[in-house]
């Protein structure tokens, strides 16, 4: 204390004491004294004295001052009567000013001392009571209350005392143990949050806060909370128990869901906590219970993890896995008995530590057999149920314990029935004891307890398995049943209820479905050495047609079979090892197939499925003699089978037969056959196609009978299918399918069933096939795409409508920028085919069938839009993709066609865009594809297209030779010889071309004409070039007589003669124009440039100026604005010069000028002397 | 008096120790030391060196008693199921099987005079007392229910009774429960005397005096141990100094001083004169389930077992 302070006080102390001398009966004086004394001094005796006399003067001196420094003086002074002395004077300050804080807590403290409880609580409820500000007294209040577990009393002190002490932790700790004994959960989290805001040590909130999660099921937050409290605590049994058993929790969520992995993860954490907790509180009997929890449930929780085998199989690495899972659990399983008998030992009288270890004894015993004690009638695990029964046998559970662990089915019974009637309403009796009934065959009471138990607690997975297992007694269908076991499933993740959910699945089913793939899976984590969970796995990956990891389970079953001592292993060998061959058949794997069904033959297990599988594989290995042996010996045991079963034999016999011995040998076998055979569908079916594959009808007889069988509109359909490509057979030559027969067919069977996309499709295909004129518009129109275009037939409609839409030879194109559509079937579908394609492969990108059509019909757009370069380019990219896929390495030869064509394409491409060394090398490459003749043809015609246009003329004639040579049945590419031919001046082969040409037309009826047709007009265009018009002309009207009504020809024909008219023979000539192009003016689809003009002329020619207006006219509209040529203009001119007296304003001439008309005809070509000069006469 | 360690062997079960007790030297051997532990075996061993003389399997789960006679030929094991084994000392063949309901058997002991086999009835409140040479159950000494209760009141007001004692003339036993009472019987007439009162928590081991037969020592989970005059049914002393439960506790020939185990990890010796203790072993590092004397006498031996697999060997005088 510094100098100067400590002589202050003395001057303060000398100065009071001289004022009392003046005036000693003071008070105020007296306490200011006191104060003074007892504060800085320490003189707490002198400070009494005048304490007491300034109480004796005046009592009420500052709100009972006085009696709060003596109260405390003497409570201070350490005796009885002191004491005595002390507790009057501090309950006179008290009452006199209840807020005074220090002198309540000072009474109640020496009152605690001297265990007046009571009386505490009455001084504190007087002090509150008088005053609202005397939080002292409500927080002793609060506290007090809480002691006495008046909770809701507690609530209301302590939440005024909280008024008075915002931030005191302890206060809103006790605020939240009262809430948490009221049961208001969140209002207790709320207040323990507040106490850790407030300190963030508080471990009586976090342990509580934390307990309070676990309770409501949070676990997550209970296992942070306590993760909190071990930071600054690490030594807190409390917040151990509480973490592990929060990380208990946990697990149990995680494995209720069926993540065993995940859940022994968070157990092995929880049991590393656990221990430590032991470590700290060895003799708390629970901690050793938790701990013995949590190993039992990681015992019943450890999957079992496949070998990482790949494909691979190797039987000793499968077992070594068994066993050290089996030891894994079985070590867990121990080491929680243990401690639980540790807990049993510290607490004997708990009855729950007797019924754990039961649970435990049986646990352990399910997984090691070996380790039963045979010597003792009584289990270990019945024993120990027995022993909680002993202490408390009004517990029903234990009861039920007993039912379920208890060997003997009259003292199961009895247990159950005995828990039943001390809870009627426990639902896990009800069911166990359904489960009971059922093991002895009385499924009427089995059902009935199930179906208690069931409405009493319908979250119970037992009773729905129970059901599910009950379902042959009943008439429920397996569907049924099936549901039922997969709510079992999804309530319980038990390996039984997932075996048991496949087995279900399979017989309804149900197999590919992903529930069911989940649960087999799971059970294979906690049941592998069971059999079964493999078989069905496999089963379930054979649904998903996955057969290699199929077979590996199979391998894995037969494997967990043999370690498996048990009787009837030898049946269900048999069956597993023909899934096994099964599956082996099915991935490709023949040999190792062969290889299972001779062991199975070998034990004389070679039954219907197997030697079917047999032969198969036999078949498929080339043993094609074996293969017959073994199916004829299968077809000749028909009558023993059931009727699926001898179906599929006769049909497996039929159709080897056909592959190995031929179709007459087949029909002969079928034509000797009992009819009651063709009942099967499936074999009519088969009989129906090799009837359809046969030329002579020999099976006609048979044929009725089949008919008669089918009933499904499916079956039926594919019957007309197979009888409409019968009919193509049957009406073909050798060469050549009888397509009009079979169109004819399929047209009326289609009218039978309008909706199959079967019929429609093959209609479409045959359509398409029969290379008609006009029949691709009918084939894409015929099968419209539905919403799936990738269903239905051997052909799919996206096919048809593809390849429909390129072989249209006519141009479709709508946009008159590039040309005049001709195509009189108006083929306007040709976009809407692009866009149908890039729909499909957008549904299945992998698809190169879709990427390939999509090119071709790209192409075609191409073409007709002259080779526009985004287009080019991005045909150029499609076709590096489609071509750089795997799927052209593959052999076969429509893809091999696919790539040839894709080759053309792209040699095509790089020919218009002037790349021609890529366009070489592409058709080359097409070249050298194996492919017939005249196939190869066009790479030849496009290797003459490539030379001719670089100049090459050595290498353009021997192209063409090659062409000659090889030949094709493919019209246009015999006019494009032609043309070649007579465009670059080759050494003619005119004659083959010719002969050749005339003889593939023949072939086809309806459009040989068409064809003829065609060949003349190339031939008059040569003539044209060669300057023979005459000739021309010749070839022309030919080629329209052929024709018939084409726009296009009848157009040529008159302008030939117009010109033919203008050299000379005018009359003659001028009227067979006027007749061809008035023609062509009246059939063709729009109207047609040129006709118009040239039809004016030859009006004007023959002196008719009406004639000659009109036709103009009718030429303006034709052409599109931006492509009208400079002498429409020119003529819009004259016309506009003629038709100025006749006012009639309507006209097209008389929008504008003649003057504005041939200015605009000198704008679009200003290199014409013609318009320059009617310009000049205009002006004049 | 005091103690030294003599030898100690870890990991001698393998898993916790619960239950010592010395089988008496007959003429062809030395005094030997059984053990009974949670991984269900019981072990024999020859001090001083503490030789492994044997192990005994035949229990299906954790030994919790064992009992010799004083013959030193038979000895008795009891496991959680209350299933008592009674074996031949030397050549482990077994004599008897004494089935119990489980829960019902506790701590076994046979009366000085070799003639019955007393084991605290746990769960039955009771004592129950084998005859040796016909092994058949020859008394149930029950607990009588304390007043205003009535019979069809269930295992709640039952006293579980967890350790048994004889008196050295054999005709008292005493039993402790887990309600802290220790009850006293007459064997000869079969009737319960009286009730011993002052411990609060389960009484988990008892033991008269060898040289005083009225003096009952008692150790409960409240951590003291006390004395009691088990005739005139007043508590003569109290001793506290152990900081966990009281496990175990044994009583040394002369009558001078008794050991103690407890769960605070240690081994504590008292000076009955002094009623203090004198000396405090902590070489055990977990709780210890049992300490027992050497019969007979000097040198004194004393052994202990605990829940770290470990029995440890002292010498005492």
């Amino acid at each position: 204390m510094p100098e100067s302070e400590k002589q202050e006080k003395e001057c303060e102390l000398r100065r009071l004491e001289e004022s009392i001398q003046d005036h000693p009966d003071d008070p105020s004086l007296r306490f200011e004294l006191g104060v003074l004394l007892w504060e800085e001094c320490g003189e707490k005796e002198k400070a009494a004295e005048q304490f007491v006399v300034a109480a004796k003067l005046n009592p009420g001196i500052e709100k009972g001052g006085a009696f709060r420094y003596l109260g405390l003086y003497y409570a201070g002074l350490d005796s009885q009567s002191h004491s005595q002395r002390a507790l009057k004077c501090l309950q006179k300050a008290a009452s006199l000013n209840p807020d005074d804080s220090i002198a309540g807590e000072a009474l109640c403290d020496l009152l605690d001392q001297q265990g007046k409880e009571s009386l505490e609580v009455a001084v504190c409820r007087e002090a509150s009571q008088n005053s609202p500000r005397a939080f002292w007294a409500f927080q002793r209040l609060g506290y007090l209350q809480l002691h006495q577990n008046k909770c809701s009393e507690a609530v209301h002190s302590l939440q005024h005392a909280i008024r008075g002490y915002p931030t005191s932790p302890i206060l809103w700790e006790a605020l939240g143990l009262a809430y948490q004994r009221l049961g208001r959960f969140t209002a207790a989290l709320k207040s323990y949050g507040r106490a850790i805001e407030l300190e963030g040590t508080r471990i009586f909130a976090l342990i509580e806060s934390g307990n309070i999660y676990l309770m409501l099921g949070s676990f997550k937050k209970g296992v942070e909370t306590f993760q909190q409290a071990l930071e600054f605590s690490p030594k807190s049994v409390s917040a151990h128990y509480g973490l592990s058993s929060g990380l208990l929790g946990l697990a149990k969520e995680c494995i209720n869901l069926g993540a065993f992995k995940w859940g022994a993860s968070v157990l092995e954490e929880a049991s590393k906590v656990a221990w430590m907790s032991t470590h700290l509180a060895g003799n708390m009997s629970s901690i050793w219970k938790l701990h013995g929890d949590i190993l039992l449930t990681y015992a019943k929780c450890y999957p079992w993890m496949e070998v990482d085998r790949g494909l691979e199989f190797d039987a000793e690495a499968f077992n070594n896995s068994i066993l050290s899972w089996k030891h894994t659990c079985c070590v867990a399983a121990k080491t929680a008995r243990c401690s639980y008998q540790r807990a049993l030992h510290l607490a004997p009288w708990q009855a729950n530590a007797y019924s754990d270890i039961a649970v435990t004894s049986d646990f352990i015993y399910s997984l090691d057999k070996s380790s039963g004690h045979d010597s003792s009638s009584w289990q270990p695990s019945e024993k120990m149920a027995l022993g909680a029964l002993l202490l408390e046998g009004d517990n029903s559970e234990f009861w039920v314990g007993l039912g379920c662990l208890s060997n003997h089915n009259a003292l199961k019974q009895h247990a159950l029935i005995r828990g039943l009637q001390l809870n009627v309403s426990l639902a896990v009796a009800w069911a166990f004891l359904g489960k009971l009934y059922r093991k002895q065959g009385e499924k009427q009471f089995a059902r009935q307890a199930f179906d208690y138990a069931r409405s009493i607690d319908p979250s119970l997975a037992l009773p729905w398995a129970g059901m599910s297992a009950d379902f042959h007694s009943r008439e429920s269908a397996a569907d049924e049943a099936y549901e039922s076991c997969l709510r079992a499933v999804q309530i319980l993740p038990l390996a039984e209820f997932q075996t048991g959910l496949a087995k279900l699945a399979l017989l309804s089913g149900h197999l590919s479905s992903s529930q069911v793939f989940g649960a087999i899976r799971q059970a294979m984590q906690r049941a592998p050495h069971y059999p079964e969970c493999h078989n069905l796995n496999g089963l379930v990956s054979e649904a998903q047609s996955n057969y290699q990891s199929a077979a590996v389970s199979y391998r894995l079953a037969r494997c967990a079979i043999i370690n498996l001592s048990s009787s009837d292993t030898k049946s269900h060998m048999k069956d597993i090892t023909v899934n096994l061959a099964r599956a082996l058949c099915k991935a490709g794997n023949t040999l190792d197939a062969l290889q299972e069904c001779e062991y199975l033959k070998k034990e004389g297990f070679l039954d219907v499925e197997a030697s079917q599988i047999y032969a198969f594989s036999l078949w498929q290995l080339g043993q094609t003699d074996l293969a017959l042996t073994v199916a004829r010996n299968l077809a000749e045991s028909v009558s023993t089978m059931e009727q699926a079963s001898a179906a599929a034999a006769v049909i497996l016999f039929s159709r080897f037969q056909y592959y190995i011995s031929g179709l007459d040998s087949t029909i002969n076998n079928i034509l000797q056959m009992p009819k009651q055979r063709f009942r099967s569908s499936k074999f009519s079916l088969i009989v129906s196609a090799i009837h359809a594959l046969d030329q002579r009808n020999q099976l006609k007889s048979v044929g009725f009978s089949i008919h008669n069988n089918l009933k499904t509109p499916e079956e039926i359909t594919e019957m007309f299918f197979l009888l409409a490509l019968g009919t193509l057979v049957k009406h073909g030559s050798e060469y050549r399918l009888g397509y009009r027969r079979g169109i004819d067919h399929l047209r009326k069977s289609l009218h039978m069933y309008p909706n199959s996309s079967l019929l429609r499709n093959l209609l479409g295909y045959l359509l398409l096939s029969s290379e008609e004129w006009n029949n691709t518009h009918m084939a894409s129109r015929c099968c419209g795409l539905g919403t799936d275009p990738f269903k239905g037939g051997f052909k799919l409609s996206y096919e048809i409508l593809g390849a429909g839409a390129v072989a249209c030879y006519a141009v479709g194109n709508s946009n008159p920028k590039f040309s005049y559509p001709t195509c009189t079937y108006q083929c306007l579908n040709e976009p809407g085919a692009i866009q149908q394609l890039q729909k499909c492969l957008r549904q299945e990108p992998w698809n190169q069938n879709v990427r390939y059509l999509l090119v071709l019909n790209l192409v075609q757009k191409a073409r007709e839009e002259r080779f526009p370069r985004h287009l080019c380019i991005i045909l150029r990219r499609l076709i590096i993709v489609a071509l750089s896929d795997e799927f052209y390495h593959k052999p076969g030869m429509s893809i091999r066609y696919q790539k040839f064509q894709l080759l053309l394409c792209a040699s095509e491409i790089c020919l218009h865009d002037g790349y021609l060394i890529d366009c070489i090398n592409h058709a080359k490459d097409a070249s050298m594809i194996m492919l017939p003749d005249a196939y190869l043809f066009f790479a030849h015609l496009l290797l003459c297209r490539a030379y001719a246009s670089e100049g090459d003329a050595v290498n353009l004639q021997r192209e063409y030779i090659r062409c000659l040579e090889l030949r094709t049945d493919c019209h246009i590419g015999w006019l494009c010889l032609k043309f070649m031919e007579s465009r670059y001046g080759l050494e003619t082969g005119l004659d083959t071309l010719e002969l050749s040409f005339k003889e593939f037309t023949k072939e086809q009826k309806n459009s040989s004409n068409m064809w003829m047709a065609l060949f003349n007009l190339v031939q008059g265009l040569m003539s044209i070039w060669s300057k023979d018009t005459y000739s021309a002309e010749g070839f022309l009207s030919q080629a329209c007589s052929l024709a018939g009504a084409e726009s296009t020809l009848l157009l040529c024909h008159g302008a030939t003669c117009m010109e033919l008219s203008r050299q000379g023979d005018a009359s003659q000539f001028l009227s067979l124009a006027a007749r061809s192009l008035t023609k062509a003016q009246e059939v063709s689809l729009i109207p047609l440039p040129i006709v118009s003009a040239l039809l004016a002329q030859v009006g004007g020619s023959l002196g008719s100026k009406e004639k000659w207006e009109k036709n103009l006219r009718l030429e303006w509209p034709t052409w599109p604005p931006e492509t009208r040529p400079a002498e429409l203009f020119f003529q819009m001119h004259l016309l506009a010069r003629q038709s100025k007296a006749s006012s009639d304003t309507t006209n097209i001439e008389l929008w504008q000028s003649p003057l504005r008309w041939i200015l605009q005809a000198i704008h679009t070509n200003p290199s014409c002397m013609r318009y320059w000069k009617a310009l000049q006469k205009l002006v004049e | 008096m005091k103690l030294a360690g003599l030898k100690s062997i870890e990991d001698a079960h393998d898993e916790s120790v619960w239950a010592v007790t010395w089988v008496p030297a007959t003429d062809s051997r030395p005094a030997l030391l059984l053990t009974g532990s949670l991984d269900e075996t019981v072990r024999l061993w020859q001090p001083d060196e503490l030789v492994n003389r044997g192990k005994m399997t035949g229990h299906c789960l954790g030994v919790a008693s064992v009992a010799a006679h004083p013959s030193g030929y038979i000895a008795a094991s009891a496991s959680l199921d209350s299933f008592v084994r009674v074996f031949d000392v030397d050549s482990n063949s077994t004599i008897a099987s004494l089935e119990a309901p489980p829960s019902e058997v506790w701590q076994l002991r046979f009366n000085p005079q070799g003639n019955m086999l007393a084991a605290a009835g746990g769960g039955s409140a009771s004592v129950k007392v084998w005859d040796t040479s016909t092994w058949n159950l020859v008394a149930t000494l029950s607990i009588p229910r304390p007043e205003g209760t009535k019979p069809a009141d269930k295992s709640s007001s039952k006293k579980f009774v967890l350790s048994v004692a004889w008196s050295p003339d054999g005709r008292r036993i005493a039993c402790g429960s887990m309600d802290g009472t220790v009850s006293v019987f007459d064997t000869d007439r079969g009737k319960f005397l009286h009730h011993l009162e002052g411990h609060c928590m389960p009484v988990r081991s008892l033991v008269f005096s060898p040289a005083e037969p009225r003096l009952l020592f008692t150790g409960s989970d409240d951590q003291h141990v006390h004395m009691y005059d088990a005739e005139g049914k007043t508590q003569v002393g109290s001793m506290s100094g152990h900081n966990g439960w009281v496990l175990s506790v044994d009583a040394s020939t002369d009558g001078a001083a008794i050991a103690t185990g407890s769960s605070d990890r240690t081994v504590k010796l008292w000076d009955i004169g002094m009623k203090a203790a004198v000396q405090t072993m902590s070489n055990h590092n977990d709780q210890v389930w049992g300490v027992a004397f050497r019969p007979g006498g000097m040198p004194g031996r004393l052994a202990s077992v605990s829940d770290d697999k470990s029995i440890s060997l002292y010498d005492y005088s």
